[in-house]
């Protein structure tokens, strides 16, 4: 085993607010290792937004700006424009939101500073449902899974909304799915991120919910990996919306990964046949969008 | 680009500024003020285990430690953590039978991590780098410099002497021939086992400051006069008297050991035609290929099936590979001397269903009508006892203290027996392990008393089992180890793609078996490291940093070199010991 | 020197004088123009500052939340629709405590798209912690958006410039654009209170718990209390530069009225001069106009009508199920009086409908016929339709 080489060098402080074993303050942590302290955060309603502390305290060291859930792209494009009307150009703009804030009610706001391409990075920190309200189906929730919206025989029956390529196809200089299960794959996006200044930069973070998916958290790591070896959650990179570049092989079947989640433990054989099928279907078209393989 | 901002230089109304009220919310204080330890159902600890390996392996090596080393290209460190409990490593290295990776949780994902070749690496490159045994690598005990004589400078007395002298007893070993090694010596072929690299590893032992006595008879009268001048014996006369098989004819039969020792000793002997080699285990095996490289056509003849053979795995196969063919299920029953030769008569045997006493599948002859082959010799290679001198005294007396590879006598001193005469398995880890028993036997009597001896002896194994670690007696960090062997399921195999195991290979079968030259060759640097990477390292703490990495909380932290979790905020969510690839991290419930 | 510009221009001018940072805007009618105006400045040169176009007005005004939030001078405009889109924003810019200067066009809201005059929009958003600052014409708002800036970095507190749709938006009036010396004199480089800086990290707008929300909300209230306190005196900073005020509210020969019309924005100058012809025919009458409705000067709105026997106050606005805006709030300040005047409420010019002479007139001789209103508010001008 190659062991990881990943700085101590923290910018995020013990005693946050998240659950045990939560996925998205990993994601924070090894982020901020590659960002590092000339960041200003721009968060909105989500997880995040408690995790970081309610006042007095803050579990960052870098700034943080909370700002209102549809919100999160566009307030990180005005600290943008603030900042460049000072002069300050060291400084990387950084917002941070869920799935709910980056796929649903914050969709219209990334999608126009994408447009626009201000030049902010923007993460989604992606634990499939609207956590922070107590699990509710959003449009990045799996087929299969169920939430508090999505109750009993009302698992959700619809797919997960493929952001990345939405984000690709908004030409943006970089989008790049990462996974906390990938410390050195994550870092070495966010570093990439923040170098390539003037426009906007999507990084899509896989980050376990224990809590929301009905799984021990002592997994949360696991099940990330998982999610990426099953393809479920593929790792690459688009460059301006045209180079591709795939970063992981997975070759792992997806029951692996259903098994280990209460969310799903309801799917029939026949189900997590369907879904294995839709995840290599998924796979091929990735792949034959690969430039760089 | 100007903007307003940065404008400075305008008058401003300050009387107006002064008194807004302005009570926003805004952090001033870190979420360190947030102990979340409090939330926590249980904690995680670090605990180093067992690893199977070294549990099963008979000179208890601490081998993921010796493994984290090399992986991180510490050949001196790996060297360091090697030599605390073997005094061998490039001995072992080559001949021995390494339990280890028959123990390796590796093999079941996919093979056993060849330790024993990385061992051999280690040691070699220690000899030619010429590694100082330095205060670092073995903490010394202190036993008030008591004289030890030692009987037999085989591996079982020189291994005693080297654990003995860390302990600070003053060893003299009495050795019987005019060289150190026993069996090592004149028992193992060169092809398996250099003279210069065992050489080198007992000189080493030596320059602790040990005294031989070479050529000195070890006869009755040695043994009553020399207990006068020493604080304790270690005995460990080694098997020198060839096994006989009580056939007819059988003194046209030639000893396998003696050839093995006349090839060390004196002018190689030229052989030639079909010889037959009688036996199954080591020492057959060394024999069949020393008579092929002399020359000869040797045939392995054994009386059970190839699968009983007590010989290492590795060895049959590559004896087979020479061309040695080997002959299973015939029992000899009678020799016959003819003209160009030898007739050897042989019965064939067959298994049956039960099992013997020692659990070997038992044979029993098919028809007694023998067949007949011919050699032009034939040897016996199937194993030695003890000398008559030594049984007597070997008999242990009922105060006496049976330990695994020791029999601790208290007579007017103690005198302790090991090695091959008290092992149930001859090897040399094994006198390897007597050797360490011994001292740590000694130096417990020494300090606390007879009644102390099987505690210590005790405390000291390894998951609870007969290896036993010099460095848990010398009070090292191993002894904070817990007992639990780590099993496969323990690994998180997350961290371990399927990749094939790496050995060094072996010279061309040409030259091989037309020399004594070493046949198997060691491993390239590059090679030993990437064999190194697949090792999981069970149960032990290799520094690898993923629990600091991926715990959620940043409770973990490196102080003075030290990881720290931070119980006051670790909220005991267990990620960091799943994510431990190797199970050093153990969740424990709060009380 | 005067110019003949719209009003919504005289805002756009206003933004560049005061050298505002950054400004995101979104266009709906009747607000366009001014933002039109402002991105053709930046586009230009004329004005050193970003201007982004955003995708939305809940985008706008986040935009210039983020932009304010790291100390530099924000603007943004908007009406009708779009201030209801904005509105979490507006709660969120005010409890954040940022100086942003919205420039805000009343327009009516739909269903039945409607781009004309109504106040409805604004004064939905009274509780939203913005100070709101109504204009009666092009002069008005150019003036009222330098001194926003100044006010709002004052007492850290977001303002909005209301102007009337079309009415003043739409209407080009001779209109005195300051020298940028006088500007610069009277509104000082913005010196924040709260500035994002990777130097001195902290975080801002955070989670606040019971134990501390409500006094975060009574200091929005103490600034808002503040802000009346020195609005006098700011007038008189922009009064000693510019040789203009409009006070918080104006009266208009409220001494002698026995009947005091409330009116805002526009209406007060077709007022005006139904006024000036009532008072030659001998009739007490006055007026009184609020410009400032957040924070609601009911103290000098009371003094100024105590002495009346009757007031009228004109609703370009409705609150469902209850009745005119202003007069709901005119009726609060009075309260403290033990022999107030009577309060009449008339509701009229919704949906772009003029406010005529006519409708003024009818206003006064109604109240000053009756003793007593009847009870709630009474619609002006309008049918008897009831289609469906
Ligand atoms: C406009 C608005 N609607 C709803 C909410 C309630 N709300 C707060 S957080 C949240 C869910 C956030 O989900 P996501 O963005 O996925 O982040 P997570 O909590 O899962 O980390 C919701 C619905 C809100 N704050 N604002
Ligand atoms: S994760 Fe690595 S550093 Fe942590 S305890 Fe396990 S082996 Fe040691
Ligand atoms: S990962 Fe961190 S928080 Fe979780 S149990 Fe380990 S030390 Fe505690
Ligand atoms: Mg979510």
């Amino acid at each position: 085993m190659q062991t990881l080489n990943i700085s101590d060098v923290d910018f995020a402080e013990p005693g946050n607010m998240s659950c045990p074993g939560c996925g998205a303050s990993i994601a924070m942590n090894l982020a901020l290792k590659a960002l590092g302290q000339d960041t200003i955060l721009v968060i909105p309603a989500c997880c995040w937004a408690i995790i970081a502390g309610p006042y007095p305290m803050s579990s960052l060291k870098v700034p943080i700006l909370h700002t209102a859930f549809p919100s999160a792209a566009v307030t990180a494009s005005g600290v943008r424009a603030g900042l460049d009307m000072k002069g300050d150009t060291k400084t990387t703009v950084v917002a941070w939101a869920g799935d709910g804030g980056s796929f649903d009610i914050g969709i219209q706001s990334l999608s126009g500073a994408a447009e626009r391409n201000d030049d902010i990075i923007f993460v989604c920190y992606d634990n499939e449902a609207y956590m922070n309200t107590g699990v509710q189906r959003s449009s990045s929730t799996p087929y299969g899974s169920r939430t508090t919206t999505t109750p009993g025989q009302g698992w959700k029956k619809t797919r997960k909304k493929n952001m990345i390529e939405i984000m690709a196809a908004h030409g943006v200089s970089y989008a790049a799915t990462a996974n906390i299960a990938y410390p050195e794959d994550l870092i070495r996006k966010f570093k990439k991120a923040r170098e390539l200044k003037g426009g906007t930069r999507f990084i899509h973070v896989y980050a376990t919910c224990t809590t929301g998916w009905g799984a021990p958290s002592e997994y949360a790591v696991k099940i990330a990996r998982l999610a990426t070896r099953c393809n479920l959650f593929p790792l690459y990179e688009v460059e301006d919306g045209i180079t591709y570049t795939l970063n992981e092989k997975g070759d792992t079947p997806v029951d692996a990964y259903l098994n280990l989640q209460g969310r799903f433990k309801h799917l029939s054989l026949e189900d997590k046949a369907g879904i294995q099928n839709q995840v290599d279907k998924d796979f091929a078209v990735l792949k034959n969008k690969l430039s760089v393989c | 680009m100007e903007s307003q901002a940065m404008i400075k230089d305008k008058p401003t109304f300050q009387g107006l500024t002064n008194n807004v009220s302005l009570y926003i919310s805004k952090s001033h204080a870190s979420s360190r003020i947030n102990k979340t330890g409090s939330w926590r159902f249980a904690r995680p600890v670090y605990e180093n285990k067992t690893a199977p390996c070294s549990a099963s392996c008979p000179a208890g090596n601490y081998i993921p430690k010796v493994v984290m080393h090399l992986s991180k290209e510490n050949i001196h460190g790996a060297f360091r953590a090697l030599i605390q409990e073997n005094p061998f490593p490039a001995t072992c290295g080559r001949v021995c039978f390494h339990t280890c990776e028959s123990a390796c949780n590796r093999g079941s994902q996919d093979q056993a991590v060849a330790f024993r070749c990385l061992e051999r690496y280690i040691g070699d490159m220690a000899i030619t780098e010429n590694f100082p045994l330095d205060a670092k690598s073995l903490a010394a005990g202190n036993a008030g410099n008591i004289k030890v004589a030692i009987l037999g400078a085989g591996p079982a007395g020189l291994s005693a002497a080297f654990f003995l002298t860390r302990l600070g007893f003053s060893c003299e070993i009495f050795e019987s021939t005019d060289k150190a090694g026993g069996v090592m010596q004149w028992g193992i072929p060169s092809h398996r086992l250099p003279k210069s690299v065992l050489d080198h590893e007992i000189q080493r032992i030596v320059n602790m400051g040990i005294k031989i006595h070479y050529n000195h008879s070890l006869d009755a009268e040695f043994m009553t006069t020399a207990h006068h001048s020493f604080g304790a014996m270690f005995i460990s006369p080694g098997l020198s008297v060839p096994l006989t098989m009580g056939i007819e004819g059988e003194s046209h039969i030639h000893q396998g050991l003696q050839l093995l020792m006349d090839i060390q000793t004196k002018d190689m002997p030229l052989k030639q035609g079909r010889v037959a080699v009688i036996g199954g285990g080591n020492t057959a095996i060394d024999v069949a290929r020393s008579l092929k490289r002399l020359g000869a056509d040797p045939v392995i003849v054994y009386r059970r099936r190839k699968q009983d053979m007590p010989a290492f795995a590795q060895e049959i196969v590559d004896t087979e590979k020479e061309g040695i063919e080997i002959i299973e299920l015939k029992s000899p029953v009678a020799v016959q001397k003819i003209d160009k030769g030898f007739i050897l008569n042989l019965v064939s045997m067959a298994p049956v269903t039960e099992k013997g006493n020692d659990g070997r599948t038992r044979v029993m002859p098919v028809d007694n009508t023998p067949e007949t082959m011919i050699f032009s010799e034939i040897y016996s290679g199937i194993g030695a006892t003890l000398h008559d001198s030594w049984k007597a005294d070997a008999d242990a007396p009922e105060s006496a203290i049976k330990l695994d590879h020791v029999d601790f006598h208290l007579k007017d001193i103690p005198f302790l027996y090991g090695g091959d005469c008290v092992n149930d398995v001859q090897s040399v880890t094994h006198a390897i392990a007597s050797g360490k028993e011994a001292a740590i036997a000694l130096s417990a009597y020494v300090d606390s008393g007879i009644d102390s001896v099987k505690k210590t002896v005790d405390i000291c194994r390894l998951g609870a089992g007969k290896a036993l670690s010099m460095e848990i007696y010398l009070q090292g960090e191993r002894r904070l180890n817990s007992d639990h062997v780590v099993t496969d399921t323990e690994i998180n195999l997350d961290y371990f793609t399927s990749t094939p195991r790496i050995e060094p290979g072996h010279i061309p079968l040409k030259t091989s078996v037309t020399s004594f030259k070493e046949v198997e060759k060691t491993f390239t640097r590059e090679a030993a490291m990437a064999e190194a990477l697949r090792c999981y390292q069970c149960g032990f703490c290799n520094e690898c940093e993923n629990c600091r990495i991926f715990c959620p909380e940043i409770s973990i932290t490196r102080q003075n070199g030290k990881k720290m979790i931070d119980l006051d905020y670790c909220k005991g969510c267990g990620v960091c010991s799943v994510e431990c690839p190797r199970n050093a991290i153990t969740m424990e419930e709060e009380k | 020197m005067k110019h003949v510009i719209e009003g919504s221009h005289a805002i756009s001018e206003a933004v560049k004088l005061a050298r505002v940072d950054v400004v995101s805007g979104y266009p709906i009618t009747p607000q366009t123009h001014i933002i039109e105006a402002i991105s053709e400045y930046c586009a230009n040169g004329e004005m050193k500052a970003k201007f982004i176009p955003v995708e939305s007005e809940h985008s706008a005004m986040a935009a210039v939340v983020g932009a304010a939030s790291t100390g530099v001078r924000t603007f943004t405009a908007t009406s009708s629709h779009g201030l209801a889109l904005m509105h979490e924003m507006l709660h969120w810019a005010a409890g954040a405590r940022l100086p942003i200067v919205l420039g805000e066009v009343n327009r009516a809201l739909g269903p039945g798209w409607n781009i004309w005059m109504d106040q409805s929009d604004s004064l939905a958003q009274r509780d939203t912690g913005w100070i709101q600052l109504y204009c009666e014409n092009g002069q008005e708002a150019m003036d009222t958006t330098l001194f926003a800036f100044r006010l709002a970095e004052l007492v850290n507190l977001p303002v909005m410039v209301v102007i009337d749709a079309f009415f003043v938006s739409h209407t080009f009036e001779p209109v005195a654009i300051p020298e940028q010396e006088h500007v610069d004199d009277f509104l000082p480089p913005y010196e924040p209170r709260i500035a994002l800086d990777p130097d001195n990290p902290f975080a801002l707008f955070q989670m606040a718990p019971p134990n501390v929300y409500m006094e975060m909300r009574q200091s929005i209230h103490r600034a808002m209390e503040h802000t009346l306190d020195i609005y006098h005196e700011v007038e008189n900073e922009f009064d000693a530069v510019f040789h203009r005020r409009y006070g918080m509210i104006e009266e208009i020969n409220c001494e002698n009225a026995d009947i005091i019309l409330v009116t805002t924005g526009s209406a007060t100058s077709t007022a005006r001069q139904v006024q000036m012809d009532m008072e030659k025919q001998g009739e007490r009458f006055g007026i009184l106009k609020i410009k400032t409705f957040r924070p609601f000067p009911g103290k000098a709105i009371c003094n100024a009508l105590q002495k009346a026997k009757k007031v009228a106050v004109l609703d370009r606005n409705f609150s469902f199920g209850s009745g005119g805006i202003f007069a709901q709030e005119v009726k609060g300040a009075l309260q403290v009086l033990s022999q107030g005047p009577v309060v009449f409420n008339y509701i009229a010019g919704l949906g772009g409908r003029d406010i005529t002479p006519d409708i003024i007139s009818e206003v006064y001789l109604k109240t000053r016929d009756r003793d007593l209103p009847p009870c709630g508010s009474e619609w002006l001008g309008t049918s008897p339709r009831d289609e469906n």
